[in-house]
């Protein structure tokens, strides 16, 4: 009954003429909305721009926005400055690596705090959120000294074995497979399937979506990630991008050109995973802030 | 026989392992590499020591001591508080402003959300980079803009008066989009009824939104100031790789002085660590004074 009287109530406002009087503001809006899309568009635009245009072009004056010729010189003199196809392929390394096999652990134990009661859980999980509370930054000089104590300072497991357990996917998670009905894990029960086929066989596939929400920010997060990377490697050889671009271009920058195609490469590849998985950065944000 | 029917019959139950078995990895890896972590970082700050145990002496509470009477300690304190000041404030409001904007989901608005979502997906390696590259007074556009409107010179990133002011923008450009994309969240859960009511008492657009709008979003509002502030007070990536904490140690967040003494000119990480437990002591005050006001809020509201 409430919604047939609804009806011509929400529909009042949308089928009302134009309004000569919101004209100014629906410009204005228009205005503010077209001036920051070109502050955020227009520098990573030219940044991509001119990571094609020859040196001469780069420091002519005045400067130029559309590049009439375009060359790969840029990306050439990288390649010789820095050791760039390592940096990539360790930031590749370390994004999958890191991100693959933190989506299925960090699903484990939010499986194992939704789905079942047992001794100690509230502590584990005090401890779970203990962690998410702890900055990074207060604890990464002892971090460091472990990780160099473990003697896999400046390997891959260094890079990535403490960065597999994450508080906020266990989370996410936990509430996925909170919200699955009870009757699942019954029905598979009696059927005699193991809990380790429970979980992988039937579980996994109906929280897809959560855990493709969790790949795609995790690869961005690692792709992106400085900190961590700057203090565990050591050698040119395992750097990544992100600390490998930083460190060559430093405080001051004078190679102009390779500066611009390095932050071409840095961005590109996560800027073509937006273009596809934009849905899921979105939900993985906002899923972010539902605990508040 | 009798194996195979027992076997059967545990499978049934909810074995009393599994749960353990699940989370186990999880743990150990949190208490390798974060709770032992933070336990020793309180231990590292009583010692006087390099890049390794070797040679490590006690020092007891020397490394605190000496950081109160640190000038380099007490400005990047400073900088880190007048980041919290004015970068947070202006990333909000933008991020309200714009999230109020784009609401409603029409195909302009997701457009325009996706755009200025964009660049929290960029690293702070090459927005840095980028932003450094427009503000060069040699090969950047802004300077040439600058000119060609006949405004004067400016050293954008070499300038005590104004480069803070630079980082605080790019960090805005960087990462309102998260904000505004919660907060959009947030406005789209407010109740449709509450407009269309204040439509038929003619009530304006600006008025719904300060009226309706804001008072339905505070918690999200208030989680969002609590985050931000927080994470305020760990601001590295962006200094690290435009300034590296110049000119004049104008742009040195504390994060960025715990880096440079531990891994930075110097490798102390004693003295490192007890800068840490500042931050997390400071971090702590801040969450527990956050929080009781956030209650009280909401018990008033």
């Amino acid at each position: 009954m409430s919604t047939v009287t609804k009806a011509p109530v929400h529909a009042v406002p949308r089928k009302h003429p134009v309004r000569w009087k919101d004209i100014p503001s629906k410009v204005l809006i228009a205005l503010i909305l077209v001036i920051a899309a070109v502050i955020i568009l227009l520098p990573v635009l030219w940044m991509f721009l001119s990571a094609f245009k020859p040196a001469g072009k780069i420091i002519a004056y005045p400067p130029t926005f559309w590049p009439t010729e375009f060359t790969l010189a840029n990306f050439e003199r990288l390649a010789k400055r820095i050791k760039v196809v390592f940096y990539f392929r360790n930031s590749v390394i370390y994004a999958l690596l890191t991100t693959v096999p933190s989506v299925f652990l960090c699903a484990m134990a939010g499986y194992s705090f939704a789905r079942f009661e047992f001794k100690g859980r509230n502590m584990l999980f005090i401890l779970v959120l203990a962690t998410m509370m702890i900055p990074f930054q207060v604890i990464m000089i002892p971090l460091f000294l472990v990780v160099k104590n473990l003697g896999i300072y400046d390997t891959y497991s260094g890079l990535i074995l403490p960065k597999l357990a994450v508080a906020m996917s266990i989370f996410m998670m936990r509430s996925a497979f909170a919200s699955l009905p009870k009757e699942l894990e019954e029905a598979g029960r009696i059927d005699g399937i193991s809990e380790f086929g429970l979980f992988f066989r039937i579980f996994l596939p109906l929280v897809k979506p959560t855990m493709i929400t969790m790949f795609i920010l995790g690869v961005n997060a690692a792709w992106n990630d400085l900190m961590w990377p700057l203090l565990v490697t050591g050698s040119t050889k395992m750097r990544t991008l992100a600390n490998g671009l930083a460190l060559f271009i430093g405080s001051d920058t004078t190679e102009y050109g390779p500066a611009f195609a390095g932050a071409f490469i840095s961005i590109a590849p996560m800027l073509v995973l937006y273009i596809f998985g934009q849905k899921y950065f979105i939900e993985g944000t906002m899923a972010g802030s539902v605990k508040g | 026989m009798v194996q195979a029917a027992g076997r059967r019959k545990s499978k049934g139950l909810k074995p009393r392992w599994a749960p353990y078995l699940f989370i186990a990895p999880v743990i150990v890896l949190m208490l390798v590499f974060n709770i032992v972590p933070l336990l020793m970082c309180f231990g590292i700050s009583t010692l006087d020591m390099g890049m390794t145990f070797n040679n490590a002496t006690f020092a007891g509470l020397a490394n605190f001591r000496e950081a109160l009477g640190d000038w380099r300690f007490w400005n990047s304190l400073v900088v880190t508080l007048k980041w919290t000041a004015v970068e947070v404030p202006l990333q909000l409001i933008t991020a309200i402003a714009m999230a109020g904007l784009l609401r409603r989901n029409t195909r302009p608005n997701q457009l325009f959300r996706a755009i200025y979502f964009m660049p929290v997906i960029c690293s702070a390696t090459a927005t840095g980079i980028m932003w450094k590259l427009i503000l060069h007074s040699n090969v950047g556009y802004i300077p040439y803009i600058m000119k060609l409107m006949g405004l004067g010179k400016v050293n954008f990133m070499n300038n005590p008066g104004i480069t803070f002011y630079v980082i605080v923008f790019m960090s805005v450009w960087k990462t309102f989009g998260v904000s505004m994309t919660i907060l959009i969240g947030a406005m789209q859960n407010v109740s449709a009824d509450l407009y269309e009511a204040a439509d038929l008492d003619g009530c304006g657009k600006l008025r719904q939104f300060f009226q309706i709008t804001l008072p339905c979003i505070r918690p999200t509002l208030w989680f969002l100031i609590m985050t931000r502030i927080i994470g305020s007070f760990q601001v590295f990536d962006i200094v690290y790789t435009t300034t590296g904490g110049g000119p004049n140690y104008t742009t040195e967040t504390l994060v960025s002085y715990i880096y440079s003494r531990g891994f930075g000119d110097v490798n102390r990480m004693g003295y490192a660590s007890s800068l840490s437990i500042w931050l997390l002591a400071l971090i702590l005050f801040i969450t527990v004074i956050m929080y009781s006001f956030m209650l009280k809020q909401e018990k008033e509201g």
